[in-house]
């Protein structure tokens, strides 16, 4: 996979982590969903988040972009600490693309609309730029063919590959995934998988949810196992799933190695 | 046979008052979706006071019966600078219908999915970019039959100008009654008139809301 705009990252001072997330805390009212978390991403890294459902790893990964704002603690991607403040917001999300488990698409725009749209909007491109590198985004995940269509009009695969090609227009630093595949029927997860691995060896700095355990063996460096708010277990991919210290991540892994 | 007589020979003065009628539909639906437009962006503001301001604003327009806010209106800004009645109608429909569309507007903003603006402000862009490009758009669709409701209601209330001396339709058919004393007649040709406009109007929304089926 060579051109657009390899995302090779700008210089940053070595040794600092693209995401350092510090003492993060999240409540809801009442019910603490996100409990002191401590987490340093590594440029290039693929981190992979797995744990049970409610574990808070929705919440994590919405954290990080300011989807969601933190009772307590902080974010610094790439040592700037995130604020909430509206203009601040915008120019750190220019930089972190997101990629949601229902696509969410905008359905009243063609496919490379919908890749163009950030591109005029925020980083205000010509039409025609935008059109050039949204179409080299497009042949990048396969879809070269599918430029005009409507989302209404494409397989779930489908969408969720355009919807990586939309993020990717605004050449981000940091891709966030929140389960990416688990809205897909099975036959369509290869290929939005195959897009992530060629992504993952172009060395983007990548936070992932996912329940695909192949995937986490195959391209993630670091394998992080959420539970209760809090981190249960990290490490190395075979460290975590084949030889898991504590007991909550055992029990995990049993049941999702018999559930599926 | 007197009927079918009286419906010709009425035509020129019923299709003057038509016209008024019209222009002043039209230019009640223009201004209150402008006003509406506004008034939302006030409602959903962060800033209180504009939040607070556009509650008051709805509160009020909706109590209040449409006669009462256009008399208010007529007589109370007539006090002040010399306006024709025509402008009166125009700024009292427009003001009564603007508290339905924005109610509209906001039942359509509410329809768009949250993962839109999720989706929107993760490529970061604002939130009035977000509003203009992502929401807007989709809630229109949704919003179109409601707004041809309105604008069909805002039809049938401009009749109520003749109460402040306008030249309207409703206006042209009660001077043809008072002068041959036939109002059954006249009022029963005005209705077939009202009933026309709103026959097209509703074959016009058809057509647009077909048109955004098409594009998916
Ligand atoms: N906006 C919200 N308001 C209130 N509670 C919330 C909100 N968002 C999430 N929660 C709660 O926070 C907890 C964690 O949710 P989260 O979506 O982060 O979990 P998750 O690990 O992603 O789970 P899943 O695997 O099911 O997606 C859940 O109990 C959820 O009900
Ligand atoms: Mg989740």
């Amino acid at each position: 996979m060579t051109s657009p705009s390899t995302p090779k990252t700008p210089s940053v001072p070595t040794g600092q982590p693209r995401v350092s997330i510090k003492g993060a805390s999240k409540s809801f009212g009442d019910s603490v969903v996100l409990n002191g978390i401590d987490l340093d991403v590594e440029v290039g890294e693929v981190a992979v988040l797995i744990g049970p459902s409610g574990a808070g790893k929705s919440t994590l990964l919405r954290c990080i972009n300011g989807l969601e704002r933190l009772t307590a603690g902080s974010v610094e991607i790439d040592g700037v600490r995130l604020q909430y403040r509206e203009a601040a917001l915008n120019r750190m999300r220019e930089h972190v693309g997101m990629v949601f488990q229902s696509f969410n698409l905008f359905p009243h725009l063609t496919a490379i609309e919908n890749v163009m749209m950030a591109q005029m909007s925020v980083s205000k491109r010509s039409s025609a730029d935008a059109r050039e590198r949204a179409s080299a985004l497009l042949a990048r995940v396969g879809l070269e063919d599918k430029t005009e269509s409507y989302p209404s009009a494409l397989s779930g695969g489908q969408q969720q590959r355009v919807a990586i090609a939309r993020a990717l227009a605004m050449s981000p630093k940091l891709m966030l995934f929140d389960e990416p595949t688990s809205a897909l029927d099975p036959e369509l997860v290869g290929e939005v998988l195959q897009v992530m691995r060629e992504l993952a060896d172009d060395g983007m700095t990548m936070v992932v949810v996912t329940h695909e355990m192949r995937f986490a063996r195959q391209v993630a460096d670091r394998v992080i196992l959420l539970a209760d708010g809090g981190i249960v277990e990290e490490g190395a991919p075979e460290k975590v799933l084949d030889n898991p210290e504590s007991d909550r991540a055992k029990a995990f892994l049993r049941q999702i190695e018999s559930g599926g | 046979m007197e009927f079918l007589d009286a419906l010709v020979t009425s035509w020129p003065t019923l299709l003057k008052g038509l016209r008024v009628t019209l222009l002043l539909t039209f230019l009640t639906l223009f201004f209150s979706v402008i006003l509406a437009a506004i008034i939302v962006a006030l409602k959903m503001s962060k800033v209180r006071a504009f939040s607070a301001f556009a509650t008051v604003y709805l509160a009020v327009v909706r109590g209040v019966p449409l006669i009462a806010l256009l008399f208010v209106i007529y007589f109370g800004i007539v006090s002040i600078v010399k306006v024709d009645a025509f402008t009166a109608a125009t700024i009292g429909l427009s003001v009564h219908s603007s508290a339905y569309v924005a109610e509209i507007f906001r039942s359509g903003i509410n329809s768009v999915h949250s993962g839109q603006v999720e989706a929107s402000r993760s490529l970061g862009m604002s939130r009035a970019a977000t509003m203009i490009r992502v929401v807007a758009p989709q809630a229109l669709r949704v919003v179109i039959p409601a707004l041809v409701n309105q604008a069909i209601i805002s039809l049938k209330d401009s009749a109520v100008a003749s109460f402040i001396t306008v030249d309207e339709l409703f206006m042209s058919a009660q001077r043809l009654s008072a002068a041959t004393f036939q109002p059954l007649t006249y009022y029963a040709i005005v209705s077939l008139y009202y009933l026309a406009v709103v026959g097209v109007m509703t074959y016009l929304s058809g057509r647009v809301e077909r048109y955004f089926k098409k594009r998916g």
